[in-house]
């Protein structure tokens, strides 16, 4: 079995991102930066009703509009629309302008249907509209049970009964989704906006039926994913079909509007949660109905990554009798797709605010409750050694009793992640060249995460070089293969192929220098003795240097201004686990972002459609409030480091306790639940009671 | 901030002279009271263009890049669309991310929400105008030493918030920083780390709060 | 956006000629490009009006200040004395949106800015504003909207300028077919109260050429609330200036912003705080003076208690360190 090196010098220390100059200078080109020549801009025409059967799409006002040189359709025929957004047209043109111009100049003739839902309470009415004409909006909960709940709270010394819900979140990466395409004799090109630079590829060769030799991706550079980028979109098919059809590459970037309503989101929740203990505080029974929306479907026309509504419950805690009842209920609006850590942050979130409420109820320190329940000995230890960093016992008091207009308060939430040791198919290789220089190739894809620098600073320190002396390209189908990066396996699956790259280039460059040690200061003069050719070297993921299942816990320190409902977020610390860390720089960051994104979904976050119209009310930056720098608080992080355990994925482990712990938090602050998120100023003093009944005038 | 004549509109004037007279100076033009010398100076300090495309000239990083543009096409659409430089970002092209930031002279805009044609007549920077000869600005620096930056879509905007702060606050408080980038959205999260990268090319001192605890 | 002609208009009179067909003033361009992007106004001519002659200036005299409407949000929140005399403008300003948009915001742009609703500037809903048939928030999501209007919608008022100069007095001068109109904040509001279509009174042609302040009132405060810490709409703001004369309250006045489609001010309550001396009670009463008719709806009820804090702290803010 493979080890990592025992006293590494870069691995587990920090070298800075390697592709942070082009990054910060400009250079760097992503995929919406792509200009390939003759290149033409693309736009999709979407649906403005939330159910409609279209009849017929003119396309030939648009065809007339100077510049244009492709316009197609996005379905052929008569066809069903069920959410406002869905694709009709699409057009390329050699302008953004002339682009504009050519969606207002198509005709979409449809017969509107008025009866259609955006509202998950209101889809699992009997009498709603349908998504779907002949299937329920809601297919019969599924029921998960162990033990006998019904038999076991009669006995419980302590039950709480909560609703607790989430929000509709959307990914809103900075980049929005798309290609730049070129379709010509000799297959097709896409520079893609990817987390998955293969499904990409097998999506368009199976939608153009081309073989997947005939189609090649490249991602040099992205802007965000978070699950939502995982296939080639709507949007990555029509861009080809309009460069075939224009005989030119055509750059099709979604709008920041278009992200909203088609390519993606978090589904919602409504967790309606009992759950009962004896008077020690041990958990007894657990008993909840969950459903939540992915939209149309999960998974529907998704492109890769879909999913239901389902989450894990009762989470992370082992209670001996359980009753899970759960359903997805399907709404007039775009599905559901991965997102960072699905199923998970509700979970927690809604488990945790239980677990809070009940230990109020036992009268109990909730952070004493969880050591009583928690069944992982990570977290146990992750929760004391996070306990005293963060003054726990001193700042604790009981829920409400904060004195003041502005209270504080604090919390704390648990999270694990399975994720997995990483894609055992994971390729890679090398080109040594006789002047030293050597040169990575893997078919993964760098989503801002660290990879390339991970492999950098993997391959330097197996080599003895520095990281700046490795040259990483990525993302590129034309390099060994690598899995899409999703589900926090993208370091667990390079680090150990890029250990086995390593090994075998320092095996078979002793044989060809006949050095002994060919590392570090070596390395030059055994490289000169390759003569004139280089050595290509290939390596493949290897077991016994990753592992899977992380652990992490949270606190925060929330202010709630009692009068005007606002919530400042002042500290949050985050405990995690990470095996072996390769670079703690970017790991530091990846936890950074996962706590800012669980902020988020905490406090602003929130897709609101209308009922009446069916639209997203929201599809924009200025009403989908995200997280700015004025909101975050100060984060502080303890690493558990176990370089023992190998190698573990970090990205999503880290968004997922935030939200559970700053609800508590406020819980804390103001005695009274705030059962829904995000937490908005107006919930705060609805919760307080200081909200007065409407008027309707 | 100022409003610099844009220096080419002379140039074209004469033609949307006649232009204009057909069009929108049409009551003056038919009514013949004044004399045509004054009409003549008139229009020629109020020429209307477009719709169709018109020459126009941007300063941009020390360059002069000479264009033809509808005057719909924003500052952002002529820098990613209609040249190479396409540092500054599209994220939202509603002025709420900040993804597209520049500057004009000192002082940061949204180029999505700024004509092209207005942008004539300034010194534009953009992400590519900052390191001369290769070289990392301070600010590029500390975002490179802080690790301010993840997939590095905002970085560009964010640069030049930062950038115009320090020029015109060297020694900014944290709440400066805030203020000043609270125009522009990281969904990466890199927030903490861009204020410690503001400070720290401001020459403040700021300290990790990580912990490294060995489990074992 | 659709095709349009651009011109810059080096006099007012020329301003009002050329904007007098299917025209547009363009200033800073904030909002006149979310409207144009959406396709919520057309325009075949857009005015560039930055380079109108004397209305980027900040002057000031014995008993009033001028702000001209072209003086950018950031020059106010940058301007030293402003911030020393009308530290509730100062404090308005920098609450506005973003560095980048405050350095090209004008005066001007802001007050004459058009409704947020999530209605109104969807592209795909036809409400009342938009010449439709029915407000879609009165019935639906109106978390954000008003809790008073003299009609059927319910869009309020956002510019946090407004709100401020209507607690300052200002006047704002217009031009208005070739005639310097004044106008007080009440005044430049009024036909959004009244008709659903309108953002404020101004006339197609009509131009804020500058504000005047009068410096009577010598103490001034602004706050706002909104979900976030920056870069966000308030949902309510305040604002509240006064003369204090031996500890007394002289000529105060507060207005609230985001909560009516006119800067909200009662009368009763700026007569009930004149000559009062200030403190918590005093404050209390007249937030409920102030917010005695409001009439909440489904989501938007959370702003009455929110508004009578934040008019009570404004107030006491007034207090200053005297």
């Amino acid at each position: 079995m493979s080890s990592w090196p025992a006293e590494p010098k870069y691995i587990s220390h920090s070298t800075a991102r390697v592709d942070a100059p082009a990054k910060l200078t400009g250079s760097a080109r992503y995929s919406s930066d792509i200009q390939e020549k003759g290149w033409l801009y693309g736009m999709i025409l979407r649906s403005k009703w939330p159910s409609a059967k279209v009849t017929a799409v003119n396309l030939d006002k648009a065809r007339a509009i100077p510049g244009i040189k492709a316009v197609v359709v996005a379905r052929e025929a008569e066809f069903n629309v069920r959410y406002y957004g869905e694709e009709i047209a699409a057009v390329a043109g050699t302008s953004k302008q002339a682009c504009l111009d050519a969606l207002r100049a198509i005709e979409v003739k449809a017969e509107v249907r008025h009866e259609f839902v955006v509202n998950e309470t209101e889809a699992l009415k009997a009498d709603s509209p349908r998504v779907w004409d002949n299937a329920p909006n809601a297919p019969t909960p599924h029921v998960h049970e162990n033990g006998n709940v019904d038999t076991a709270f009669p006995g419980c010394a302590a039950v709480i009964e909560g609703f607790y819900t989430t929000a509709v979140q959307v990914h809103n990466p900075m980049e929005t989704h798309g290609n730049t395409v070129s379709w010509t004799d000799e297959g097709v090109t896409a520079w893609a906006s990817t987390q998955g630079i293969t499904s990409v590829r097998d999506g368009l060769a199976g939608a153009l039926q081309l073989d997947h030799s005939k189609v090649r991706v490249i991602t040099d550079f992205m802007g965000g994913g978070f699950g939502a980028k995982f296939g080639p979109g709507v949007e990555g098919v029509l861009a080809a079909k309009l460069s075939k059809a224009a005989g030119a590459p055509v750059r099709l970037m979604l709008t920041r509007f278009d992200e909203a309503l088609a390519v993606g989101n978090r589904p919602s929740s409504f967790q309606k949660i009992k759950i009962g203990a004896s008077a020690d505080g041990l958990l007894q029974a657990f008993d909840a109905e969950n459903y939540g929306t992915a939209g149309i479907g999960g998974g529907a026309d998704a492109g890769g990554g879909g999913g239901g509504a389902d989450i894990p419950m009762p989470y992370i805690y082992k209670v001996p009798n359980t009753r899970v009842k759960q359903s997805a209920v399907a709404i007039n609006a775009g599905s559901a797709r991965a997102f960072r850590a699905p199923g998970h942050p509700p979970a927690s979130y809604g488990m945790e605010s239980a677990m809070d409420d009940l230990a109020a109820k036992l009268a109990m320190d909730p952070l004493e409750l969880r050591l009583k329940n928690d069944p992982s000995e990570i977290r146990q230890r992750e929760y004391k050694l996070g306990a005293e960093k963060f003054g726990w016992k001193q700042k604790y008091q009981k829920p409400g009793s904060s004195p003041g207009v502005v209270k504080t308060g604090i919390g704390c939430a648990g999270a694990a992640w399975g994720g997995s040791r990483g894609d055992r198919n994971t390729q890679g290789d090398a080109t040594i060249n006789p002047d030293g220089s050597i040169e990575f190739r893997l078919g993964v894809q760098d989503l801002g995460t660290g990879t390339k620098t991970v492999i950098a600073v993997v391959a330097a320190e197996m080599l003895g070089l520095k990281p700046e002396q490795i040259t990483v390209r990525v993302g590129d189908t034309n390099f060994p293969y690598g899995p899409g990066s999703g589900g926090s396996t993208t370091c667990p699956s390079v680090s150990p192929t890029v250990f086995d790259i390593c090994t075998k280039a320092l095996e078979q460059l002793q044989t060809q220098s006949g050095m002994a040690d060919v590392r570090g200061e070596n390395w030059f003069a055994a490289c000169k003795k390759l003569g004139v050719s280089p050595l290509v070297v290939h390596g493949k993921w290897q077991p016994g240097l990753s592992t899977d299942h992380a652990c992490g816990v949270q606190f925060a320190e929330v202010e709630v201004d009692t009068e005007t409902g606002l919530v400042t977020v002042k500290k949050i610390l985050g405990v995690h686990d990470c095996g072996l860390i390769i670079n703690q720089i970017t790991l530091e960051s990846q936890i950074n972002g996962g706590i800012i994104s669980g902020m988020g979904y905490a406090l602003y976050e929130e897709r609101v459609m209308d009922d009446l119209s069916g639209v997203v009310l929201n599809p924009n930056f200025e009403t989908y409030k995200l997280p700015g720098i004025a909101d975050v608080p100060d984060i502080e992080i303890v690493l558990i480091n176990m370089p023992e355990r190998g190698v573990i994925g970090i990205g999503e482990p880290a968004t997922v306790a935030t939200a559970g712990a700053i609800a508590n938090a406020v819980f804390n602050a103001i005695g009274v639940r705030v059962s829904s998120l995000p937490i908005t100023p107006a919930k705060i003093l609805a919760a307080l009671g200081k909200v007065p009944p409407p008027v309707h005038a | 901030m100022n409003n610099p004549e844009p220096e080419n509109f002379g140039a074209h004037s004469r033609r949307t002279f006649f232009k204009s007279l057909g069009t929108v100076a049409a009551t003056a033009a038919t009514a013949q009271v004044r004399s045509v010398a004054a009409e003549l100076e008139k229009a020629n300090a109020e020429s209307v263009i477009g719709p169709g495309a018109v020459p126009v000239t941007l300063k941009v990083n020390g360059e002069k890049l000479k264009l033809t543009l509808e005057p719909r096409v924003t500052l952002l659409d002529a820098l990613r669309n209609y040249s190479s430089l396409t540092g500054a970002k599209e994220g939202c092209d509603r002025a709420t991310c900040g993804a597209c930031t520049v500057l004009l002279g000192d002082t940061p805009v949204y180029a999505c929400q700024k004509l092209a044609i207005e942008a004539q007549g300034y010194e534009i920077t953009t992400v590519e105008g900052l390191a001369k000869k290769g070289n990392l600005t301070k600010v590029q620096q500390a975002f490179l030493q802080k690790d301010a930056l993840m997939c590095g879509y905002c970085t560009p905007g964010f640069l030049m918030s930062v950038t115009a702060l320090l020029r015109k606050n060297p020694k900014p408080t944290a709440d400066d920083v805030k203020h000043a980038c609270a125009g522009n959205i990281c969904r990466c999260g890199t927030h903490p780390r861009i204020l410690q990268a503001a400070l720290s090319a401001a020459g403040v001192a700021t300290a990790s709060k990580t912990e490294v605890v060995n489990y074992v | 956006m659709k095709a349009f002609q651009y011109a810059t208009a080096h006099s007012t009179d020329s301003a009002r000629e050329l904007v007098a067909g299917n025209g547009l003033y363009l200033a800073g361009g904030n909002d006149l490009f979310g409207l144009l992007k959406e396709y919520l106004v057309g325009a075949d001519l857009l005015v560039n009006i930055k380079s109108l002659p004397g209305l980027n200036k900040v002057e000031h005299g014995k008993t009033f200040w001028t702000i001209g409407s072209l003086v950018t949000v950031a020059e106010i929140e940058d301007h030293a004395e402003i911030k020393k005399v009308f530290p509730g403008l100062h404090d308005a300003a920098a609450e506005i949106a973003s560095q980048q948009i405050r350095n090209v915001a004008t005066v001007g742009g802001n007050l004459a800015q058009h409704s947020r609703c999530w209605y109104f500037r969807h592209r795909d809903t036809q409400c009342l504003k938009k010449h439709g048939d029915l407000c879609y928030a009165r019935d639906g999501e109106n978390r954000y909207h008003s809790l008073f209007t003299g009609n059927s919608c319910i869009s309020p008022v956002v510019s946090s300028l407004a709100t401020t100069f209507a607690a300052l007095d200002a006047t704002a001068i217009v031009l208005r077919d070739g005639q310097e109109t004044r106008m007080s904040m009440a005044e430049l509001y009024h036909g959004a109260w009244e008709n659903p279509l309108a953002h404020n009174s101004l006339d197609k042609g009509d131009l804020i050429l500058r504000v005047e302040i009068p410096t009577t009132r010598t103490r001034s405060a602004y706050l706002q609330v909104s979900d976030k810490h920056a870069f966000d709409w308030a949902l309510v703001s305040c604002a509240a200036a006064a003369a204090v004369v031996d500890g007394k309250l002289k000529s105060p006045r507060v207005a609230l912003g985001s909560i009516s489609p006119v800067p909200h001010q009662v009368e009763a309550a700026n007569s009930f705080l004149d000559g009062k001396v200030l403190d918590d009670a005093t404050a209390t009463q007249a937030a409920d003076l102030i917010l005695k008719d409001a009439k909440p709806l489904e989501h938007n009820a959370y702003k009455v208690p929110m508004a009578h804090a934040i008019i009570r702290r404004t107030l006491l803010k007034l207090k200053g360190d005297a």
